[in-house]
């Protein structure tokens, strides 16, 4: 009877102890304070995200060139509350650098201070903090100008004339912010183009597919669509659809994300503005490892950002944001 | 439940029902514990430097403050047979309304980073709005549920929506990024005779919860609409104010998490908390409190809440990838509801 009732204890302690010994290569020599420390951390704005999947990849295959040991965890979700104590577990860690995505201007400036003030080096990724003299370097991509882009590329589809509406997060995520008001700034060029505002989706592509299919019905005209995320766009494709207007309403969207790609490749979206998180880890890594070595590094790392338009399908695969190593 | 293992027992043979009753009662009360003196060995041993090391103790703390307010109300709801799906989202509304509030009274503007230089007296305004919001979403949770008789599921999950929505229609979706200089400082990040304040304030809030639940009136009433509904009710407990007072109770300390939130921050965060209340319902149910009401420990809610904190911090620093943490906290809590079953099979018997 004993027996059968301990296991649980039994099981879970077992599991344990196999996971650690599992994680073992990259744990074994991190303990000892080997004479020069290596090891970075790389805490993602969320789990599971391909986006920062190949931000990911991008990194490790990076430190591996590098000889950096890189460990990386991430939230379940793009929050602060989520995402602040796995910094604090870095921050008891140790590491000699460690790269964060903030997922809050603010919320993090406290946790990051303390992980700075433990005598690690500090890179913020992809996502900025509102001191930003926190961090040793910032790697960024532009997104106001990925905005602009956007604009220039969906007023040269649709000749200039006509509706267009913008689908983005509700205010609060800095870089989509960005990416609207960049589209915004760039539209006053073309006097043609009525801007019918932006209208919020939060990450939930069945909302923005309700937002396209009500925005035909007002203005059957409807010329294009800006979605300044995957998620949207995947939404605006399917509400196109519905409405039938796939092709005649010209879709722009950010990111590269496998579902937009595809879309790219059968003509649902009309051209993407891509990021490239692969290099963002890249470059993290490479910052990271002049940080160790004592080498001067650039305070602002900016990565590319691209347009793919409709046919280039060598390019869409080389930008894919994809999860596998 | 006390009388389970006496040798005059008819029913079951009485050698056999005490072995049972002994082992299942040993499993039941203390493996959970158990379990988590096992994490902080196995974590210790494997990085000692790292994991055990004062300010990984103090973090460790920090981490669970928040949410452990949270669950204590929640330990409340369960053990009457309820749920809470909305503390996260209440949460978020307090966090917000108090914000807003100090925001006023400083004169200060709207969305700019940074701090506000707004006294103790402004502070002190903040945190009853803050429980004052929390406690209106209370009292709209326990008069659907005790009056309006709509189960606790659908109220909250109702109720999350609209605190949640409410709190993005005060603020039009936008953080409030300044609040006073003087909470960040001393609250947030202060420490009081070496322990940060927030944890002071959860333990304070623990302790006290703890002591009602189970040496006062109320905390027996609530053990007993738990139990049996029908049976408190003729034994003349008022049902429906104990469940109003219950979820009452539970908004309270929600806002009370609100400004402790707001404190750690230096911000609201409207996108956050979105998984608090999974996190306080199986923190609760790995303490050893039973989904089905009647039975439940404060002390057990303390250690399951520090269970999934001291898992992740630990995975972090050994490097474990994030997938696999995902994975170990569902098996977790999946064992402790096994448990649960366990002890509930054990009850039947006596």
């Amino acid at each position: 009877m004993r027996k059968i009732t301990l296991w649980p204890l039994g099981a879970a302690v077992a599991a344990l102890a196999l996971a650690a010994c599992s994680a073992g290569p990259t744990g074994g020599a991190a303990s000892a304070p080997a004479p020069a420390n290596r090891d970075v951390a790389l805490v993602l704005g969320v789990n599971g995200s391909p986006f920062y999947e190949a931000l990911s990849c991008g990194a490790q295959q990076e430190a591996g060139k590098l000889g950096l040991k890189v460990t990386v965890s991430a939230p379940a979700q793009f929050a602060a509350d989520a995402q602040i104590p796995m910094v604090n577990a870095v921050t008891s860690a140790r590491p000699a650098v460690a790269a964060i995505v903030p997922t809050d201007a603010q919320a993090l400036i406290t946790p990051i201070r303390q992980l700075a003030s433990a005598g690690t080096k500090v890179l913020t990724v992809d996502q900025t903090l509102a001191d930003p003299s926190l961090a040793a370097s910032q790697i960024v991509t532009d997104n106001l100008s990925g905005g602009r882009m956007a604009a220039d590329e969906l007023a040269k589809l649709v000749g200039a004339k006509g509706p267009v509406l913008v689908i983005t997060q509700p205010p609060g995520s800095t870089a989509q912010d960005q990416r609207t008001q960049g589209f915004e700034q760039e539209l006053k060029k073309y006097p043609g183009l009525n801007y019918l505002g932006a209208q919020y989706q939060a990450d939930d592509p069945q909302k923005a597919s309700q937002i396209v299919t009500s925005t035909i019905s007002a203005h059957p005209d409807l010329a294009g669509v800006f979605s300044t995320n995957d998620q949207g766009a995947i939404g605006a494709i399917n509400g196109l659809q519905q409405a039938g207007a796939t092709g005649r309403v010209k879709l722009v969207a950010y990111d590269a994300a496998a579902a937009e790609v595809a879309a790219l490749k059968n003509g649902a979206i009309s051209a993407l503005v891509a990021q490239n998180p692969r290099q963002e880890g890249e470059v993290a890594m490479q910052v990271a490892s002049s940080l160790i070595d004592g080498k001067p590094v650039n305070r602002q790392n900016l990565t590319d950002l691209v347009v793919i338009e409709t046919g280039e399908n060598a390019k869409a695969d080389q930008y894919e944001y994809k999860a596998g190593c | 439940m006390s009388v389970s293992t006496h040798p005059e027992t008819v029913v079951p043979p009485p050698e056999a029902a005490s072995r049972w009753g002994a082992v299942s009662r040993w499993v039941g009360g203390g493996w959970i514990f158990l379990l988590l003196i096992a994490l902080l060995v196995v974590f210790t041993v494997l990085r000692p430097g790292q994991f055990a090391s004062a300010f990984n103790a103090s973090t460790l703390a920090l981490d669970a403050a928040t949410l452990l307010v949270l669950a204590v109300g929640q330990t409340f709801v369960i053990i009457t047979a309820g749920i809470d799906l909305s503390v996260g989202a209440v949460l978020v509304f307090a966090s917000v309304a108090s914000a807003k509030v100090m925001l006023f009274l400083s004169g200060a503007q709207g969305s700019t980073y940074g701090t506000t230089d707004g006294g103790w007296p402004v502070i002190a305004i903040g945190a009853v709005v803050a429980v004052l919001a929390g406690m209106v979403w209370g009292a709209v949770n326990g008069a659907l549920i005790a009056i309006a008789h709509i189960p606790p599921l659908i109220v909250t999950l109702g109720t999350m929506g609209m605190a949640l929505g409410s709190a993005q229609l005060l603020t039009g979706g936008l953080d409030v990024r300044a609040v006073p200089g003087k909470l960040v400082a001393y609250v947030g990040t202060g420490k009081i005779a070496g322990i940060p304040t927030l944890v002071v304030i959860a333990v304070l809030v623990t302790a006290v919860a703890g002591i009602c639940l189970h040496l006062t009136r109320v905390g027996e009433r609530t053990f007993a609409v738990g139990s049996h509904r029908e049976a408190a009710r003729r034994a003349g407990i008022p049902v429906r104010s104990q469940l109003l007072r219950v979820y009452l109770f539970s908004g309270a300390l929600a806002g009370v998490a609100a400004i402790m939130a707001v404190a750690r921050f230096g911000t609201t965060t409207i996108g956050g908390h979105t998984a608090d209340n999974l996190a306080t319902i199986s923190a609760v149910v790995l303490g050893g409190t039973s989904l089905f009401g009647g039975i439940g420990t404060m002390v057990g809610t303390v250690v399951g809440v520090l269970i999934p904190v001291v898992l992740l911090n630990g995975f972090v620093i050994l490097g474990i990838p994030p997938f696999w943490q995902t994975i170990a906290m569902g098996a977790v809590l999946i064992l402790a509801v096994f448990v649960d079953q366990l002890k509930r099979r054990q009850r039947e018997r006596a």
